[in-house]
């Protein structure tokens, strides 16, 4: 493997600005950022560094109004909002703080949203998220509405959510933002276990020094700008 | 596509709103379907009154009323003797002369009622095929006989025309002497008397028109005649025609009936586009965490799309229950007679594809607002 492919994200010269009211916002300045194939990086920074929306453009959610974007060897600034959301379903898994589970639907069934995108038979949708309900040990739990589980679980879920079609890109918007001590440290734990044995690249946001203290590399943002970065 | 299973169990996240749907969808659909049913109802009693096989003799220059018409009382024995083809019963040839206005009737003296009353001879029932005395008999000198929605035509009673009861014309006492059906016309809404009293009572010497059945004869032979009887002053209608003419005439009432839908229809619209929005509104950072995962927006209003219709169906479901043991067999009056509410197969589609149209529509505005929203700030949204 080359340089090139070893790279998974190239921002380069990265810039949002949005209007409010009168005034012209730029949450992110004029960006530049490699990240590589299996790396754990962890955004930190005050609120309105623009770290979230640093996140919300590698997913695919937001698009850049200058710079260029290449994720997963896909230029983004190409893609309409209808292709890049069929882009997303493929290549990228969203963990919110918020968990954003759909609150009618089971946790199997929750996990199996995004496999409905695909063409895939009702057994191989069965199997895929037996397995990786499986793998974030809830597998016991895959029955139980959102509603009967614990924020933890609940977090455990929608990572299953975001693991279960195999993409490349886990992002991570304070995945541990609205949990107590003891899940937190499961779900990182989590994370740390699909970034090394399983060489997903994730991309996290968070306000914890200790969330980001897993992550391989840490980058520091405000006023969007990269202020530094450091190995973890 | 999202499973159809999100769509029915959001339906029940919110009993409430999802009575208000319902209920809503159901008011509306209720509406379109009696105005169905009174669009359908007044043009078929007008269609059915009127046979393709009967022509009318009417004053020259009449030919929109036969009310206003006037004839000469010679102009009916000599149709009958100039024209071959007309329909033969009995040795009988089926011509009716006949005198048509409206006038007072009464129970009491305080209690008086505008109605159509036609003056006719036994011959009438030669020509009105449709017509079956139901109860009593054909009325002699002295009697009426009533059609049998005549009561509910004039409000009054309905054992108001009971044979052998007695009523006022124009203040002079009569008796009822039978209640006669013709099934899906106006004739139902009528009241019959012998031609020779109501010429006498009306202080009139001429007729209305002359009813003629054709046998083998054309419409053209009684056309011709009129026109080569010019002293007459005859004109030839067929009967199905007039009624078509009248069935024109009265198409603003129908739209009035449709319009009143219409109205009472939009405000209940409104409110439920107001309801289905509060019901997706909470729900923007829900579906914006589903395009994030992948959906398209197309894929998420269809799943809205599928959960409108399914309520506005149940609505449907309600609204033809309610037509069926409410509204199916009300008497409807209107200037020249009555006809009754039917829930037909045409009615019931129509009720359908409007509750189709209110899901399917319904949910687009709603869903819309809830769509556009760019994704960042809808996954921040507090809903």
């Amino acid at each position: 493997m080359n340089d090139h492919d070893d790279i998974l994200i190239r921002c380069h010269e990265l810039t949002k600005h949005y209007r409010r009211g009168d005034r012209t916002v730029t949450p992110l300045q004029a960006l530049d950022l490699l990240v590589s194939r299996g790396e754990y990086l962890a955004l930190m920074g005050p609120s309105g560094s623009g770290k979230t929306t640093l996140l919300n453009l590698v997913a695919g959610i937001d698009s850049p109004s200058e710079g260029k974007l290449e994720v997963c060897g896909q230029d983004l600034t190409q893609l309409s909002r209808g292709r890049l959301a069929r882009w997303r379903a493929h290549h990228v898994g969203y963990i919110f703080q918020l968990y954003h589970l759909v609150p009618v639907l089971t946790a199997f069934e929750n996990v199996e949203l995004p496999l409905l995108l695909d063409d895939l038979s009702r057994r191989e949708r069965r199997e895929r998220v037996e397995s990786t309900l499986a793998l974030v040990g809830l597998d016991d739990r895959m029955h139980h509405f959102p509603r009967e589980l614990s924020g933890g679980q609940e977090q455990r879920v929608a990572i299953a959510r975001a693991l279960v079609g195999s993409p490349e890109l886990l992002v991570a918007d304070e995945p541990t933002g609205d949990l107590d001590r003891e899940a937190a440290d499961a779900v990182l734990g989590l994370l740390r276990s699909l970034s090394r044995e399983y060489g997903k690249t994730i991309v996290m946001v968070t306000h914890d020094p200790r969330a980001a203290q897993a992550a391989d590399r840490i980058l520091h943002l405000e006023k969007g700008r990269l202020l530094e970065q450091e190995g973890a | 596509m999202l499973p159809l299973g999100y769509a029915i169990r959001n339906l029940f996240r919110d009993p409430t709103r999802l009575l208000q749907a319902v209920l809503g969808s159901a008011l509306v659909v209720l509406m379109v379907m009696v105005a169905a049913a009174i669009n359908g109802g007044m043009k078929d009693v007008l269609s059915a009154s009127g046979s393709p096989d009967n022509v009318l003799l009417l004053g020259a220059g009449s030919e929109e009323s036969v009310l206003r018409s006037e004839i000469a009382e010679r102009s009916a024995g000599i149709a009958e003797t100039s024209l071959a083809g007309l329909s033969v019963v009995a040795g009988i040839r089926a011509v009716s002369p006949e005198v048509h206005q409206m006038a007072f009737l009464s129970v009491s003296k305080d209690d008086r009622r505008q109605a159509f009353v036609r003056g006719v001879t036994p011959r009438a029932l030669l020509v009105h095929r449709e017509t079956v005395v139901q109860q009593g008999r054909f009325p002699e000198s002295g009697e009426i006989m009533a059609g049998r929605l005549a009561w509910k035509r004039l409000g009054f009673p309905v054992d108001t025309f009971t044979p052998g009861a007695r009523v006022f014309f124009e203040d002079i006492p009569v008796n009822v002497s039978g209640v006669f059906a013709a099934p899906g016309t106006v004739m139902e809404s009528e009241i019959w008397m012998p031609l020779g009293d109501l010429r006498s009572l009306s202080l009139r010497e001429n007729l209305s028109c002359v009813v003629l059945r054709l046998g083998e004869g054309a419409f053209e032979d009684v056309d011709l005649f009129t026109k080569q009887r010019l002293d007459l002053e005859l004109s030839a209608l067929r009967e199905s025609d007039y009624f078509a003419g009248l069935s024109v005439f009265y198409a603003p009432v129908r739209g009035m009936a449709w319009m009143t839908a219409l109205l009472i229809a939009t405000g209940a619209v409104l409110g439920g586009l107001n309801t289905l929005y509060a019901a997706f509104a909470p729900r923007i950072r829900e579906i914006a965490a589903l395009q994030a995962i992948g959906f398209g927006r197309g894929p998420i209003m269809f799943s809205f799309v599928q959960e409108s219709t399914l309520a506005c169906l149940c609505g449907t479901l309600l609204a033809a229950l309610v037509a069926i043991w409410c509204v199916d067999g009300i008497a409807v009056s209107f200037s020249i007679g009555s006809f009754v509410l039917r829930v037909t197969p045409q009615v019931a589609v129509t009720g359908l594809v409007t509750g189709l149209m209110l899901g399917i529509l319904g949910a687009i505005p709603p869903g819309l607002r809830c769509l556009l929203p760019p994704l960042p700030s809808a996954l921040r949204s507090a809903g």
